[in-house]
């Protein structure tokens, strides 16, 4: 058997994984995962080709013309951008392609540090039980009681305003570390009902080892799925709470941030790129990670999807 | 069922009382951690209460007498304990600076109103097409209609109402001018504060195409209904695509089970089965995501609010937050949370009489 895989290579090893090749038959998921990929080149891209001083400072009394159209847009002077100029004469096609890298960074962040902690927490709760869980459910309860972008709102009047985006991540982070908590609390209560967790620890195996190498394992999968759905959610919320002025700082070229300055200086002058081209990064790399989630999570066993939802 | 037969079901407790005591005695430790939650915020929040009330201006002597006006200079449990028994009572004080000494019960009480209506606006969109949107959508499973629903979904949960919001605005307002870019109302009329009903004077309900009904101002209900167009639209595409995905996932697999196929096998029609056995049982899971969602969706109310200028409880506690009123935030915060809560609640109700295996 083994050898057979090897002999068929990485192809063959992707097939002998049911969910793997069920996740590449289905379309959908692949425009996800092609979306991401090319965002993430996107995001390198702009991340060793620009110089972000350059990009948050402003460009007044340089040639580049203050709230310029897009280029292409009707005669076109030498000076022009392909996605215009913002009210600071900052180029919006640089600024759009960086947002791509500060977006996926914070993304990533955010997302990894909450699954991290809620997986922990999640399997902890589930295998003491008692008292422990309890403690820790409770007020996993308490933070879900609060709509998620307000609990992020009041979390975000804590932390000094010069710490960016930063305090948009920590906020973020208490916000969807219970739903994660939950998902795998649930997920590893089931496996621990399975006999073979039992024969571990009747052999003696101890409480970090049927944890890790036991009871972990086994929630990887609505854990992955629930990640990436949330990637698309956490990358959203980041953008709102800059969007409503609690995240990136002034000048950074984050997306919502692009936006918020959209609303205030074009939606009565009518310069619409002000908002559509970082409004459109935005919803493109979320469509690609909920293209993707919603393909990985066909490509579990159905009866997952309760777990996931 | 006959007319009897359904007046009879609608007088016997739908969900036995008990169950909705049990729900309510639940709700008392998690608001409990909600509200020290909320304190616990606000106090670690920076800036100097005192300050922010008086201005950088204000003598020491000023400063100091407002701290212990406010009882800052008292035992941190014994600020903590007067919180709990204020928040309890619904009393959060006076607003530092939005609202400058108005209390945040009338700020609230105020702006609540528009915050819902968006809100039950957006949500009822969402109901009546995401359920039906769904369901055709699982019927014809892989059809044409089957894949531009669940493309049109996906869009609607990815596209941000942040961006939605300001392209509907450009679009209507700036270029086409069919739809006004904010505000409720247009500015040139003006609602009195109560309606007459039989000669008595009631206080109006807050809710603007509500109030101009109860006024029988037509003009003034077409402006209103004008205005919160575009608005309810935004809400309302995000949540009806967030339902119809939810009902057919569900609906797909509620119509594999066993007593579909056996109510198909006693003669009973297509249509009937999807209705009287498949929707019912569909339904159940998807209550409980219309309930989830509902947070959700105030927080989308909140950006709705900040893109259409709209003054509700959303652009209130942004400003609240921007100018460090923590009375109001500490109010407007606590006011989401428990709207939230009973909305769960109710859900976790309606959830138990689909499914009354719950109730044990």
């Amino acid at each position: 058997m083994s050898t057979d895989t090897e002999t068929r290579g990485t192809l063959g090893r992707l097939r002998a994984s049911p969910f793997l090749a069920d996740l590449l038959t289905n379309r959908l998921a692949v425009v996800g995962l092609t979306i991401i990929l090319g965002m993430a080149a996107v995001a390198i891209y702009a991340r060793v080709t620009y110089d972000l001083g350059a990009l948050a400072g402003s460009q007044l009394g340089t040639e580049i013309a203050d709230r310029a159209p897009p280029g292409w847009l009707g005669p076109a002077p030498a000076n022009q951008q392909l996605f215009g100029t913002d009210a600071a004469a900052r180029d919006i096609y640089k600024r759009s392609l960086y947002g791509a890298w500060l977006a996926l960074k914070f993304g990533t962040i955010t997302v990894g540090t909450s699954t991290t902690v809620g997986v922990g927490l999640g399997i902890i709760a589930a295998y003491y039980g008692d008292v422990t869980d309890n403690v820790i459910m409770r007020t996993m309860d308490v933070l879900l009681a609060f709509p998620p972008l307000l609990l992020a709102l009041a979390l975000v009047a804590i932390f000094p305003r010069d710490l960016g985006l930063w305090r948009a991540v920590v906020a973020l982070v208490l916000v969807y570390t219970p739903r994660f908590a939950r998902v795998v609390r649930g997920a590893a209560l089931k496996v621990l009902e399975d006999e073979y967790v039992d024969a571990t620890v009747a052999l003696g195996a101890t409480d970090p080892r049927v944890l890790v190498r036991h009871i972990l394992p086994n929630t990887l999968a609505p854990i992955t799925v629930q990640s990436t759905l949330n990637f698309g959610l956490a990358i959203i919320d980041l953008a709102a709470l800059s969007f409503l002025g609690f995240g990136a700082q002034a000048g950074t070229p984050s997306w919502g941030l692009m936006l918020s300055r959209g609303v205030e200086n074009g939606l009565l002058t009518g310069e619409w790129w002000l908002s559509f081209f970082p409004g459109l990064f935005l919803a493109i790399t979320v469509l690609g990670f909920n293209l993707l989630g919603d393909g990985m999570r066909d490509a579990l066993d159905p009866r997952m999807r309760d777990a996931i939802d | 069922m006959n007319w009897t037969q359904f007046l009879f079901r609608l007088a016997e407790p739908v969900v036995p009382p008990r169950f909705v005591i049990k729900r309510l005695l639940l709700l008392i430790p998690v608001l409990f951690g909600v509200a020290s939650v909320v304190f616990a915020i606000l106090h670690l929040a920076p800036g100097d209460p005192a300050v922010i009330i008086a201005g950088q201006r204000a003598s020491a002597e000023q400063l100091e007498q407002i701290r212990v006006e406010l009882g800052l200079r008292r035992p941190l449990w014994e600020q903590y304990l007067t919180f709990l028994w204020d928040a309890a009572r619904f009393d959060f004080g006076q607003s530092y600076s939005i609202s400058r000494g108005n209390s945040v019960r009338s700020v609230i009480s105020d702006r609540l109103p528009i915050t819902l209506e968006l809100a039950i606006y957006g949500q009822a969109a969402g109901i009546l097409l995401g359920l039906p949107l769904g369901i055709i959508s699982a019927v014809k499973q892989d059809s044409l209609t089957d894949h531009v629903t669940r493309i049109g979904a996906l869009t609607g949960i990815s596209v941000p109402i942040f961006w939605s919001g300001p392209l509907l605005i450009l679009l209507f307002s700036t270029y086409l001018d069919v739809f006004p870019t904010s505000g409720r109302i247009a500015s040139t009329l003006f609602l009195p504060d109560t309606w007459t009903l039989f000669g008595r004077e009631l206080p109006l309900t807050g809710m603007i195409t509500v109030d101009t009904i109860l006024l029988g101002n037509t003009e003034a209900f077409l402006s209103a209904a004008h205005h919160l167009f575009l608005p309810a639209v935004v809400i309302g595409v995000y949540s009806t695509a967030l339902i119809s995905r939810m009902m057919r996932s569900s609906m797909l697999e509620v119509i594999r089970q066993d007593y579909i196929r056996t109510a198909r096998a006693k003669g009973q029609g297509a249509k009937i089965t999807l209705m009287k056995h498949g929707f019912r049982n569909a339904l159940i899971p998807v209550v409980t995501v219309i309930g989830i969602q509902f947070g959700t969706l105030l927080g989308g109310a909140v950006l709705t609010e900040t893109v259409f200028g709209i003054n509700g409880m959303g652009l209130t506690i942004v400003t609240a937050i921007g100018v460090s009123d923590y009375p109001v935030v500490q109010g407007t915060v606590l006011t989401f949370a428990l709207l939230f809560t009973l909305v769960n609640l109710f859900v976790d109700v309606t959830y138990s009489y689909l499914d009354p295996r719950i109730q044990q």
